[in-house]
């Protein structure tokens, strides 16, 4: 079984968004009410005259660790055997209490004004039948047909690197063990699986 | 380093916190009361509806947050989450509770016909483990009012939760809204024992407030000691003019300075001649504190982002 990671070159992003389009555009995530799973934070560091922009691409961490999967009491949150986080939204009931555990403001709620334009807009095409709360799949449905997922595939500067983080020959493994890159909070245990080579 | 304030559980989950400690708790003190104590059979069974009113509303609010309240069942899957504790705590409640009070609400006449239509052999073995009933029931009640304070404590990135003084925090309180109902209860009734029990919950509560400000001041050191979104959290707080003047002031410090003058200089054998007015603003107090605790400690729960 494979175990599915994220490099996030933190040298290379640009800050274009174009990450979050193509999520939004594969997943149908609700982009008209400004809710996305895959963000880039726009941060100033330093302090005058000592400053600097920083770029930072961020996703659900498909913890190793995953206090969202030991805060879920119905189960909708699991995860399955390459490691990725989901949430099955037949089962979720919508209690927030993941959202609440995420230490990486990765979960929205997907509610019933969502699913209602969802519905408009997409009309049969519609991925998001019922409400629920949402999150990145490291687009696990194009996993099954060898595709990367969106955002990466999509990244104009190569800054995110996905990839089986068990397999040695792979790109993503290579980062993530160089040395070079960490992942967010690690003090928090939760092992993440997206890493971070800093800028 | 980014503190964000949470916006995911706002005044319908206080309101549910607030109930779930003020109902599992009035529960629980009239359990022991009633087995420790001997108490006024009309008046426990007035406390104990009360408190299951007050789980049942509760429970309304939380259902009502909830994108999928008809799928709550499936909240009995995963015993890792404090959510499906929450669930088995309160059913196991709502069993002791309607256990315990059926007996009891023999002490109404106009109640008569609905009771009689329950089976004879069920009431005799309910009236034969009333006591019992009484047992699981302040265990049941300890446990929802607790319960209240763990399943926020469970958010690694919000510092302020994320304290074993939280839930402790919670169940004093809830413990002090509930001995508060059960002082508010008390003045309606003019006898005698009303005032023994008025006086012991009086006692009970000043007790419960002091321990609330001990584990306030520890809390609030914890959380001011470090530059984390804790001490955020503690600064939002103290800048909070409802949360210092009206949990803090009103709803700790003047209940427990009427309780106290009422305890020492009140009184309580000369039935007669004592107000009840000091006790109902003092009650009163308590309960609106209690509901603004947990108002504000939601509000106040920031995520620490590391970004």
């Amino acid at each position: 079984m494979a175990r599915y990671g994220m490099v996030m070159d933190m040298r290379t992003c640009v800050g274009c968004q174009a990450c979050m389009a193509a999520c939004s555009a594969e997943n149908q995530t609700p982009f008209w009410s400004d809710k996305f799973r895959t963000h880039v934070e726009d941060k100033e560091q330093g302090s005058f005259p000592d400053v600097r922009r920083v770029l930072l691409p961020r996703l659900c961490m498909h913890c190793e660790n995953t206090p969202c999967l030991s805060a879920c009491p119905t189960g909708a949150t699991h995860m399955n055997d390459d490691g990725i986080v989901l949430v099955n939204s037949d089962r979720c009931i919508g209690c927030y209490a993941c959202c609440i555990a995420c230490p990486y403001d990765a979960r929205y709620a997907y509610n019933g004004e969502d699913v209602k334009h969802g519905h408009e807009l997409y009309g049969e095409t519609v991925m998001h039948e019922v409400p629920h709360v949402d999150k990145c799949t490291f687009c696990v449905h194009r996993l099954a047909d060898k595709l990367e997922p969106a955002c990466a595939s999509t990244c104009p500067t190569h800054s995110r690197i996905f990839g089986d983080l068990d397999d040695k020959s792979s790109e993503a493994h290579k980062l993530a063990t160089s040395g070079k890159a960490h992942p967010l909070n690690e003090g928090l245990g939760t092992s993440p699986k997206v890493f971070y080579i800093p800028s | 380093m980014t503190f964000v304030h949470q916006e995911v559980w706002h005044w319908q989950i206080a309101t549910y916190l607030f109930l779930g400690g003020l109902g599992g708790a009035t529960f629980a003190i009239s359990a022991v009361l009633h087995l420790f104590e001997g108490c006024d059979r009309k008046m426990l069974s007035v406390a104990v509806m009360s408190s299951i009113f007050f789980l049942v509303v509760g429970t309304i609010f939380l259902l009502a947050d909830m994108l999928q309240p008809l799928k709550a069942i499936y909240a009995l899957t995963n015993p890792r989450s404090w959510i499906f504790w929450g669930v088995v705590f309160i059913n196991f409640y709502f069993i002791a509770a309607i256990a315990y009070v059926i007996p009891l609400l023999e002490e109404w006449p106009k109640l008569e016909p609905i009771i009689r239509k329950i089976p004879q052999l069920i009431l005799g073995l309910l009236e034969r483990y009333n006591n019992l009933a009484a047992l699981g029931g302040s265990a049941a009640g300890f446990l929802v009012a607790i319960y209240t304070g763990l399943l926020i404590s469970a958010a690694p990135a919000i510092n302020f939760w994320n304290t074993p003084a939280l839930p402790l925090l919670f169940v004093i309180s809830g413990f002090s809204t509930g001995a508060a109902f059960l002082l508010l209860l008390s003045t309606f009734s003019k006898n005698e024992a009303a005032y023994k029990i008025s006086a012991k919950l009086e006692q009970l509560d000043a007790v419960l407030i002091v321990t609330e400000l001990i584990i306030l001041g520890a809390y609030f050191n914890f959380a001011m000691f470090l530059p984390t979104g804790a001490r955020a959290s503690a600064e939002y707080l103290f800048q909070s003019p409802l949360f210092i003047g009206g949990f803090f002031v009103a709803g700790l410090l003047v209940p427990l300075a009427i309780e106290t003058y009422s305890i020492f200089f009140g009184g309580h054998h000369h039935a007669e001649k004592k107000s009840s007015m000091p006790i109902l603003v003092a009650s009163s107090l308590v309960l609106f504190g209690g509901y603004l605790l947990r108002m504000y400690v939601l509000k106040a729960g920031m995520f620490q982002f590391p970004w």
